[in-house]
């Protein structure tokens, strides 16, 4: 773990940890058992109690619920008697849950209300409290992004957030009635590790004039291979980070994104002037929330005409080798219908299971897992040079003081700022990990 | 139903399975009515009492704009989902034509399983369905006016769904 560190500091990060089993075993622990999970968004859940929705956070199964104060809970997806999963439906609603295997039913508190038979088999000395179903620790939600945590001992959502919470309100605070999701999420499988999904995805523009040519082959992109460059890459805390890429002259190809005119007085009265701004020039929002949750906003369209849309994507790993992507489409409530169907038909055309851009993506994903499994790429002492290259900026591009937002913002997106904070962040929650282990002599 | 139609169905069919499975996806385009409707939604899993497929998500819905789009690019010097090519077969059956609402047009409906080999990856990946067709009969040729296709799987075990179903 000590040469982990001193590789990373001069930019390099070992290649073992890409798909070693032992390092991904510590990443449920140091990881994803401590850091903030997005669920879904409010919007998915109907107003009416009883309607539900299941989720994943790793292998802890999730049950949203809403109850009959319309409030939102998050349980345990699982029956307190014999673990058996509770609710196996994705979303639907409900008056309580049964267990299919025998029969006990819990409210939309979560409360046990019913034992077949109970009285006669448990007697009275059974406490049916004690059997309610377990809460997830800790639920909080941002502007309608609903979040969890494992731990119970967790830094609030929106602390965890900070100043990202600056750029997702630009997104979720524009419009006078929020974002909403659109159909239920995409959920597929991959052959990829979910450290390199959400560094592709969270830091890496660079990849955009190679991975994703085709598109400037279909004169969808401008064949500046500079194209995606232009702009700032922002470094924020914890891990979090995002690309807000304009143009060479710092200003897109779109005014508002492409978003309807009769949009932008509200969105002049919703946001401040740097965030109006910003959103006003920007051709691509693209970042993510650490550890495994990417967003994009772009402007795509099959169809010759070019829309805009709001994509979210959670890289729910599956082991070291596999991850189950979930991939959400959000638009602005107040959006006109007809813009809100063309720009889904723009998502599906770019990214999700079947967009053309995401295609490309996943041929690579898989190659990576391919090439970083080897016994020279896995060797732990790094007898073979083996490490990988985070170099592109370091020492060499200086953050711009004149940038408006907040976080530390280089004038490039062709950068490797963002990545080496991932990975420095992930470094210090799996040392930290370490250390407890330590100090509890295990 | 007489049977030289439904033979005519069938092979038309088949036909443009073998067009997809030797990436002839221009060709393929060819066999798609200007005005065609293309759309597989999401399916989720519910209750017995809910419908499995999404009103509004789907996984494509397109035109035949957007699919010349999709398939002009598989044509360019880096589609790498399909550099180097993949391996693949669409297996059709359990074919039923019944009248369509319109002169000249049938419902069609047709079980797919598609199988996809790539690189030197041991598995194949699969994925099985139906699709509802409606196809017409224009200057003589069949063309394919509507197609859903209702796959079998919440969450959809191909990496992409780069291939055309």
């Amino acid at each position: 773990m000590n040469l982990l560190k001193e590789k990373l500091e001069k930019g390099m990060l070992p290649q073992f940890v890409v798909t070693d089993p032992d390092i991904y075993e510590l990443e449920l622990h140091a990881i994803f058992a401590r850091t903030w999970q997005f669920l879904a968004h409010e919007s998915e859940i109907p107003q009416e109690p009883g309607s539900y929705l299941t989720r994943w956070i790793v292998n802890d199964p999730v049950l949203l619920v809403r109850n009959q104060k319309g409030e939102i809970k998050a349980f345990l997806n699982s029956c307190t008697h014999r673990g058996t999963i509770l609710c196996s439906a994705d979303h639907g609603q409900r008056r309580a849950f049964t267990c299919p295997y025998h029969g006990w039913t819990f409210n939309l508190d979560g409360e046990l209300i019913g034992i077949v038979a109970g009285d006669k088999i448990y007697g009275e000395q059974m406490v049916r409290s004690e059997w309610n179903l377990r809460p997830i620790p800790r639920v909080e939600s941002y502007r309608g992004m609903i979040f969890a945590n494992l731990d119970p001992n967790a830094m609030s959502l929106e602390e965890y957030l900070g100043d990202m919470k600056w750029y997702l309100d630009i997104f979720f605070t524009r419009s006078d009635n929020g974002m909403e999701v659109i159909g239920a999420p995409h959920r597929w499988v991959a052959k990829a590790n979910w450290k390199m999904t959400a560094e592709n995805f969270n830091a890496d523009p660079y990849h955009v004039q190679y991975t994703h040519r085709s598109t400037v082959e279909l004169g969808i992109s401008p064949s500046d291979p500079l194209y995606a460059s232009y702009g700032h890459q922002v470094v924020l805390q914890n891990g979090h980070g995002i690309n807000v890429i304009t143009g060479k002259e710092g200003r897109g190809r779109f005014t508002y994104q492409t978003l309807p005119e009769s949009m932008w007085p509200m969105f002049k009265r919703n946001l401040s002037p740097v965030q109006d701004d910003i959103l006003s020039r920007a051709t691509v929002f693209v970042g993510g929330i650490f550890p495994n949750l990417s967003f994009v906003s772009p402007v795509h369209g099959t169809e010759g005409h070019l829309h805009n849309y709001l994509n979210f994507r959670m890289w729910r790993p599956l082991g070291p080798e596999k991850i189950e992507v979930w991939s959400w489409f959000f638009i602005d409530k107040d959006c006109p219908e007809e813009y809100k169907r063309e720009s889904y038909k723009g998502y599906l055309g770019s990214f999700g299971t079947s967009g053309t851009l995401e295609q490309d993506d996943t041929e690579i994903w898989a190659q990576m897992v391919e090439g970083n499994r080897g016994f020279m790429t896995r060797d732990k002492d790094l007898n073979y040079n083996n490490v990988i290259n985070y170099l592109m900026g370091y020492d060499l591009l200086k953050p711009d003081p004149s940038f408006p937002g907040p976080g530390t913002a280089y004038p490039s997106t062709y950068n490797d700022s963002l990545a080496r904070s991932l990975h420095e962040q992930w470094l210090k929650l799996m040392l930290a990990e370490l250390d407890r282990r330590e100090a509890e002599g295990e | 139903m007489n049977g030289d139609l439904y033979l005519d169905i069938c092979n038309f069919l088949y036909h443009e399975a073998n067009l997809l499975d030797s990436r002839k996806y221009k060709e393929w385009l060819e066999l798609l009515s200007d005005d065609v409707v293309y759309k597989m939604p999401v399916r989720n899993t519910v209750e017995k009492k809910d419908n499995p497929f999404d009103r509004q998500g789907f996984h494509m819905h397109e035109t035949k704009k957007s699919l010349e789009t999709r398939v002009n690019r598989l044509y360019t010097n880096s589609a790498w989902v399909e550099d180097p090519p993949p391996r693949q077969r669409h297996y059709i059956s359990n074919i039923a034509v019944e009248p369509g609402e319109r002169d000249n047009e049938y419902k069609v409906r047709s079980y797919f399983l598609f199988r996809r080999s790539r690189g030197s990856e041991q598995n194949a990946e699969e994925l099985s369905g139906v699709r509802h067709d409606v196809l017409v009969k224009e200057n003589g040729g069949w063309r394919i006016r509507e197609r859903t296709i209702y796959t079998d799987h919440a969450v959809i075990p191909t990496m992409n769904l780069a291939m055309f179903l």
